[in-house]
């Protein structure tokens, strides 16, 4: 399936600057204050995301990977700015985008768009396929109503979805068709940036390889940005050009795709590379399974957050937190056996 | 050979729903030999889970019903007991762990309870031999201080510490045979491979056969011994899981198998699909249920469901065109 270019609005993009990232966020800290107690009253804070620091090159994908509290999903939406993050910064093509709010976000709103992991939740049930796909040029007020019937069918060929689909609604379609509709609307404004929330997670096997053939498709037409954030490193490893792996609110490790998975240096990376069950029933199990859970991002361990359940946990581990280190260019690391795991 | 554990005999499975009668499981027939872990995998809707229910005779009811086949354990026809009789094997020689631990517990009663709850009904055993066999168990699964944790309620525990809690209810009985309906789908995948490590162990340890239920192949792979390839509620193939990985007969089970990103692909390279998506199972097709998305499809796919067809003894397929593939 080849996807036709859309026919733009008749806009012209100024020459993009290709050195300069995309993205850029620096020093990212999302703290939620946690009530507690009969006053609740705020003494603890969940550091979701504690200092994270990343950057996006246009038409790159950089894929984001941890398990579950990770803190993944609030740095995506601290992006986005659905959430307004406690320190740091977030730029967007050199603007300071961190503290904007109302009417000046509005065009990096149309910039920066996300895709969602359940589309039954993130698109509106009430609302016609047409009416969800229409809305967002309402909002950025952009064309006439038959501009905007002619683009949404567009977006509707772009994705591989009926033309008569206008007048559906979401419960009608499959989830990988509702995730096609969730796509259609993020490219709906020509956006440049787009965060992927684990956008394949929910669906089957079968499906999930035509949406990320959807979304390589995209990418290429279209020069987009992707920040893919998934738990499954084997689809993060496929789309991703660099890849960041999180834990309990911190990049322990970043690197080019290839590097992080045939010479990962942090013992959770290899870690959760060996967890990964291989569809090869050749494969010998020699796995080495970190035993205990992640730890609560409202009270995380001391030093290094991986040390109780790290293979390789010195005493240093338990006082000093490691920094990111460079180990070759464009692949860093945070731990202090970085030069033993090998 | 001896008789297999569990024989299940051209197998259909029916729901009552709004719009009609639908058949979730339509002649399926397998067989679980003791102490093998065999897999049932498929996508949603493919009736892997209503296979599950309908060995434990928990399909809700009075929708679902059993409307032909055997269901044959230990030599005798689960589908023909009376539900005090089923209630004896359930627990007691039939274990099953579920997708959710959260909604598989009990919330407003504690570890302990719910543990010492099936050997107190299933076996001969004093409310303090219960407990003891109950702390045990939890040791077993690999809870820390499993005396303190008897006394918990589920929520105070982790994702993947409910679920070995839901596999020491499952195996407090030493079952003969665990189903385990996709147990890691909802974990983490470091929490996973200590799961699926932990119900290898306790297989080999307590020599129960297993059903995999899961709609990950890698899952299987690593697991399974013999597969059951599930599609539209038919079986599609099933094998060795050798058969199935290296010398799958149904284009079903192949586009699966080639669809999948592994970490070799190379990145952004193109993913083979399968066009289309799953037929309802209001509107199944006349022919093979495959044959919308298929690109082996000829004529005579669309008649009549294909046969079953013999690869070797253990490899078999529901396809006309198996020899081409």
């Amino acid at each position: 399936m080849r996807i036709k270019l859309a026919v733009t609005d008749g806009k012209i993009y100024e020459p993009r600057d290709m050195s300069q990232p995309i993205l850029e966020v620096k020093d990212l800290k999302m703290h939620f204050p946690v009530k507690e107690g009969i006053f609740l009253r705020n003494n603890k804070f969940n550091k979701a995301v504690d200092g994270v620091s990343l950057s996006i090159q246009p038409g790159e994908t950089l894929g984001l990977v941890g398990e579950s509290g990770c803190g993944k999903s609030t740095l995506g939406r601290c992006i986005t700015r659905l959430y307004q993050p406690t320190s740091g910064s977030v730029k967007f093509e050199g603007q300071d985008i961190t503290t904007l709010g109302g009417r000046a976000l509005l065009p990096y709103r149309q910039n920066i768009q996300m895709i969602f992991q359940d589309p039954m939740e993130s698109l509106n049930s009430r609302h016609t396929v047409g009416d969800i796909l229409e809305e967002p040029f309402i909002i950025h007020k952009m064309g006439n109503r038959t501009y905007r019937q002619k683009r949404i069918r567009e977006l509707l060929e772009i994705v591989g979805l009926p033309a008569r689909s206008v007048t559906r609604y979401p419960f009608e379609f499959s989830g990988g068709q509702r995730q096609r509709i969730g796509i259609a609307r993020s490219i709906a404004l020509n956006p440049r940036l787009i965060v992927c929330d684990e956008p394949v997670s929910a669906l089957d096997v079968s499906i999930q390889s035509q949406i990320l053939n959807l979304l390589v498709d995209l990418q290429k037409e279209f020069n987009l940005s992707y920040l893919f954030i998934a738990h499954d490193l084997a689809v993060v490893k496929h789309i991703s050009d660099r890849i960041s792996i999180m834990y309990l609110g911190k990049i322990v490790e970043s690197g080019n795709g290839e590097e992080v998975y045939q010479a990962s240096r942090h013992p959770y990376t290899q870690s959760l590379i060996s967890a990964i069950p291989a569809p090869d029933p050749h494969r010998e199990l020699n796995r080495q399974i970190i035993t205990g859970d992640v730890p609560s991002p409202i009270n995380p361990p001391s030093g290094c957050a991986f040390h109780p359940r790290c293979p390789m946990v010195i005493d240093q581990c338990k006082h000093d937190a490691p920094v990111l280190e460079i180990i070759s260019e464009g692949h860093i690391a945070a731990c202090h056996r970085k030069d033993e795991t090998r | 050979m001896t008789n297999p554990l569990l024989s299940i005999r051209h197998l259909a499975t029916e729901f009552d729903t709004d719009e009609g009668r639908v058949r979730a499981v339509d002649d399926l027939s397998f067989d679980v030999q003791a102490g093998e872990t065999i897999g049932i995998v498929g996508e949603s809707g493919c009736g892997k889970s209503v296979t599950a229910l309908s060995i434990m005779r928990l399909l809700p009811q009075p929708m679902g019903q059993i409307v032909s086949g055997e269901v044959i354990f230990q030599d005798q026809d689960l589908t023909q007991l009376t539900l005090p009789e089923m209630g004896k094997i359930r627990g007691a020689r039939i274990g099953m762990v579920f997708q959710e631990p959260m909604t598989a517990l009990n919330p407003v009663h504690t570890i302990g309870r719910q543990l010492t709850e099936v050997l107190l009904l299933h076996e001969d055993i004093s409310k303090a031999g219960a407990i003891k066999a109950g702390v045990e168990m939890l040791d077993k699964v690999g809870i820390p201080s499993p005396d303190v944790r008897m006394t918990e309620y589920p929520h105070q525990l982790s994702g993947g510490m409910r679920q070995r809690v839901v596999i020491a209810i499952a195996l407090a009985c030493k079952p003969a045979l665990l189903i385990a309906d996709e147990p890691t789908t909802a974990l983490d995948v470091t929490i996973q491979a200590q799961i699926l490590e932990l119900i290898r162990q306790l297989q080999s340890d307590m020599g129960m056969a297993v059903i995999m239920i899961t709609h990950d192949l890698g899952v299987i792979a690593e697991t399974c011994e013999d597969v059951v390839v599930m599609y539209a509620g038919k079986m599609a193939e099933k094998g060795s899981v050798y058969d199935i990985f290296d010398r799958p007969k149904h284009p079903y089970t192949k586009g699966l198998l080639a669809s999948i990103p592994t970490l070799d692909t190379p990145p952004k390279s193109r993913l083979s699909v399968i066009e289309g998506m799953v037929p309802g199972l209001l509107d199944l097709p006349a022919g093979c249920r495959f044959e919308n998305r298929c690109p082996y499809r000829q004529d005579g796919c669309l008649s009549a469901p294909p046969p079953i067809e013999i690869v070797t003894d253990a490899h078999q397929v529901s396809c006309y065109r198996w020899q081409d593939i």
